[in-house]
């Protein structure tokens, strides 16, 4: 009678799993959309009203959906680019420095955008590092720039990106047959004909893919523009809705209307990203596409160098540097040798009580936090990839609309919602919020592995007298592992440096590092925001090595 | 001369793959790459294309020096005057069939695109598909494709890749003999890579056994096939009996002795069951199988098994005699490692 009993408690689980995901998804939803015909804030008496719609086409909301649309447009499509030729050069040629190259993008990648902002502030603002230099040193004062403009967001934001562009391409670079190019080259193509005629066509639907990947990241986009536009004067969708609802007079109910719209914008560019992907991607099949003749860049090798040594050295070393100096100062003074260095910046990390707090919360949610995320998307992925019980299409879709949702929305519904539940006030708002944001996350990891599995491997289980739920823990789980460790780690690194979504709904118990730092910042606090950027890196660094080297243990 | 090659060493690593190889295919002339998976056909076809990098070595096509080492040549695959067919065909999807078979032409920026590709696709049945979607082709179809396009600009040289590997064994014999036919109305000099001893036999001017990146025997097939130099050739170019001998004067044969242990190989069509061969042998069946008009004995004889094929029946477990004449009888140099073992 076990199958009965697991058939039973399969359909329980999947039961709570559905209320669990659909109470996440779609309460921050429903409140948004209720929000949005609401006279006035969340908890305070209100009628319902049209306004907030009709406010939506004002002048300045239309102003910042062009400037918005605008930025992310350049940035996808600069940042699709750069990352179709970091793949190219890396996968293609005989680009000297792959293995480097790719460590260093993935490092950038793990970069965080505010750290990156803040670097850059430092660096570009006008009394900044770069611009001071460029004046005192050189007496170039005609290449200075200000990074507090729009051309400084999509600067900015382009860095941030290349790293995903990159590693959403090199999947379909790697996996596309090499022969398809040296017929084109036996054919008597040169490199520059291949590569237009051949490889660029056969890669299209993957790159078209990855710009409307790139353009939503960039709509969605909110430390970077809240560090670099609102001081220049430049909003975003993002921060418009921060600035509506965090700056009296607020004006909850326009922003939740601002939020729908902008979630319609990156729901429907997702939406079609999903159509693209299910047309042809890049051609894979192939018996020998192993050895792919390296292209000869001959001359051109010396500008590949320099302009990948460019991009490591914007992306990531000079911004570190930066910080490090700013840590390690007591005033701001763009000339390093006119600095007066001290550690008082650590110290006041050290002696602050606030400080500690933070930390631990940080622990709770994204050290305990992820480990729920994770839990609910094995969940979500079982359900939606093996059982497939009634339902689970639905579920599938409730799963991923978070796909479509910029972080700083998610927060506005559940500022919307949690004034009315009994978490109000506590941590596990911010847990559920990231589960909510980062449900995708996991779903896409456990899920693809889950995919991965022979089917029969599972059935072999319940042939030797394991019921369901017994073949699921000791068959599909083990096997699960590596995804179950690197979505884990995913999940970690992005609840731990998430501001977009906490930004509207953090007070001061419950506090997280990115917050802490970002506050810091934006009291003209540099040193300490710098500091505490650097002990947290350092921090995530060496905690997944423990994780990673604890797992291998096991 | 269509193509020399000279010296030529290709290692990854420090491993060698290719080991100071010399041959040369004449003008009009279809010479086989036969040998064992991983002996280094492909390789060799790719150096000749220029896919591949040699580390040593001279190359020439049409008179045409493509690479050599100690002079510092290395034309690139784009300026070579080649036409490849590919293992995989390598059909471009995002292409028609007729711009795939265009392609070399428009890299040319040939005139008579038209009229070229047209003849191309005439030649290997395909004309009424030139507007097709290359996606929508079966493999025999990509295949014709793929040889429609590396003969379209009538390239000095023709490089085959196994082309015949991905098709079905009906299809295989069919085209396998379109291709001579093609090849030979084109005259161009081609290299053809092969693990399969019929095509290479059936096709070829002239075959060159391979293995670890070394030629073991060139000649025409009835030459390696006829007269194998050694039990890796005999074995590799078509079926073959191999009876260890304790001296080489126990058979009668025709052709040097080796010095040393030695085997007499002799082909399973070449035994005729019943007496009056210059050599006989009696042996008894250990398994008949039918094959349709005729039977494949395998047959004990000492501690050797011999297939023999004949229309002749014999029961299982029977004795039988079997003889050969002393012209298909070849002694051969036992080797310490026998790969027919
Ligand atoms: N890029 C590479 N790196 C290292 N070794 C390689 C590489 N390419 C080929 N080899 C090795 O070179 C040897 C010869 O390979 P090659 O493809 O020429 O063999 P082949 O005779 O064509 O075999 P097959 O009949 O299986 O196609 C093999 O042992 C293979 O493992
Ligand atoms: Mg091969």
């Amino acid at each position: 009678m076990t199958g009965m009993k697991g058939r039973g408690a399969v359909q329980a689980i999947f039961a709570l799993t559905f209320a669990i995901t659909a109470a996440l998804i779609l309460t921050p939803l429903a409140s948004l959309l209720y929000g949005s015909f609401r006279s006035a804030g969340p908890g305070q008496p209100s009628v319902f009203t049209l306004r907030n719609w009709m406010d939506l086409g004002s002048a300045a909301i239309g102003n910042t959906l062009v400037t918005t649309c605008f930025i992310s447009a350049v940035t996808a499509l600069a940042s699709t680019a750069g990352g179709a030729a970091m793949a190219w050069l890396i996968y293609r040629t005989n680009f000297r420095f792959k293995r480097s190259m790719v460590a260093s993008v993935g490092l950038s990648f793990f970069f965080p955008g505010f750290i990156l902002a803040m670097a850059w502030v430092i660096l570009g603002s006008p009394g900044g590092i770069f611009n001071d230099i460029l004046e005192e040193w050189f007496g170039i004062a005609w290449l200075k720039f200000d990074i507090y403009s729009v051309g400084g967001i999509v600067w900015i934001q382009i860095l941030h990106i290349i790293p995903f562009a990159f590693f959403t391409l090199r999947g379909p670079l790697i996996a596309m047959d090499s022969s398809l190019e040296e017929a084109a080259y036996a054919s008597g193509a040169t490199p520059w004909q291949v590569v237009c005629r051949v490889t660029v066509p056969l890669m299209l639907f993957p790159m078209l893919s990855a710009l409307l990947l790139c353009f939503v990241l960039s709509v969605e986009q909110f430390a970077i523009p809240a560090m670099v536009g609102i001081p220049g004067h430049v909003n975003t969708l993002a921060t418009e809705l921060y600035l509506l609802t965090s700056f009296s007079p607020p004006n909850t109910g326009l922003a939740a209307a601002v939020g729908l719209s902008m979630s319609a914008v990156t729901g429907l560019t997702i939406f079609a990203q999903r159509r693209v992907m299910h047309r042809r991607g890049a051609p894979t099949v192939s018996g020998k596409g192993y050895r792919v003749r390296p292209l000869n860049l001959g001359k051109w090798r010396g500008v590949a160098n320099a302009v990948s040594l460019f991009y490591v050295a914007m992306a990531f070393i000079i911004p570190t540097l930066a910080l490090i100096y700013t840590s390690a100062i007591k005033f701001f003074v763009a000339n390093p040798f006119e600095a007066a260095y001290t550690w008082r910046n650590y110290l006041q990390i050290w002696n602050s009580p606030g400080m500690m707090r933070a930390f631990w919360n940080t622990i709770f949610v994204a050290g305990g936090g992820a480990f729920l995320g994770l839990i609910l998307g094995t969940l979500i992925a079982y359900s939606t990839h093996r059982l497939k019980p009634r339902g689970h299409r639905t579920l599938d879709i409730l799963a991923s609309l978070p796909f479509g949702i910029p972080g700083i929305v998610i927060g506005l519904g559940f500022l919307w919602s949690y004034v009315y539940l009994p978490i109000y006030g506590t941590l596990w708002v911010l847990v559920f919020c990231y589960m909510a944001r980062f449900l995708p996350y996991a779903t896409e990891t456990i899920g693809a592995q889950i995919v991965q599995l022979d089917k029969v491997l599972e059935e072999a289980a319940w042939a030797s007298g394991a019921n369901r739920i017994q073949s699921f823990r000791r068959v599909i789980l083990p096997l699960l592992r590596p995804a179950l460790q690197s979505g884990y780690f995913l999940l970690f690194i992005a609840y731990f440096r998430e501001i977009a979504a906490a930004a509207l709904i953090y007070t001061a118990s419950t506090q997280v590092l990115s917050i802490s730092i970002w506050a810091f910042f934006e009291n003209a606090n540099w040193g300490v925001a710098s500091a505490l950027s650097i002990v947290t890196t350092i921090m995530t660094v060496a905690l997944m090595a423990v994780v990673a080297r604890a797992s291998l243990r096991l | 001369m269509g193509i020399v090659v000279r010296d030529l060493v290709k290692r990854y690593g420090d491993k060698t793959i290719i080991d100071r190889i010399s041959f040369e295919i004449g003008e009009g002339e279809l010479v086989s790459l036969l040998g064992p998976s991983g002996c280094g056909k492909t390789t060799t076809l790719r150096c000749i294309a220029g896919l591949e990098t040699p580390e040593e070595g001279f190359i020439a096509i049409d008179g045409t020096v493509v690479f050599d080492s100690s002079a510092g040549i290395m034309i690139e695959p784009y300026h070579r005057d080649i036409g490849m067919v590919f293992q995989s065909y390598a059909i471009w999807p995002h292409l028609t069939v007729f711009e795939n078979v265009a392609f070399p032409l428009r890299i040319r920026r040939d005139r008579d695109v038209d009229k070229r590709v047209m003849r191309a696709l005439e030649m290997v049945g395909l004309a009424a598909f030139r507007d097709r979607s290359s996606q929508q082709l079966s493999g025999g179809q990509q295949q014709r494709v793929a040889v429609a396009r590396a003969i379209v600009h009538a390239p000095a040289v023709l490089l085959f890749d196994e082309p015949l590997s991905n098709l079905d064994a009906k299809l295989r014999d069919q085209t396998r003999a379109e291709i001579r036919k093609l090849q030979r109305e084109l005259n161009v000099s081609t290299v053809y890579v092969t693990h399969d001893q019929a095509e290479a036999l059936s096709l070829s001017d002239r075959i060159l056994v391979m293995r670890d990146g070394a030629i073991r025997q060139q000649g025409t097939p009835v030459q390696v096939y006829g007269t194998p130099v050694d039990t890796f050739v005999a074995d590799v170019v078509g079926p073959a009996n191999f009876l260890p001998l304790t001296d080489a004067a126990q058979l009668r044969s025709v052709g040097p002795v080796p010095s040393g242990p030695c085997v007499a190989m002799i082909r399973p069509d070449r035994i005729v069951i019943g007496s009056g061969g210059d050599n006989q042998l009696s042996g008894t069946v250990r398994q008949r199988l039918y094959l349709g008009g005729h039977y494949e004995y395998l047959v004990a004889v000492g501690p050797a098994l011999l297939r023999v094929l004949s229309s002749v029946t014999v029961a299982e477990g029977e004795t039988m005699t079997l003889s050969f004449a002393a012209a298909d009888c070849i002694i051969l140099a036992q080797e310490e490692t026998p790969t027919w073992a």
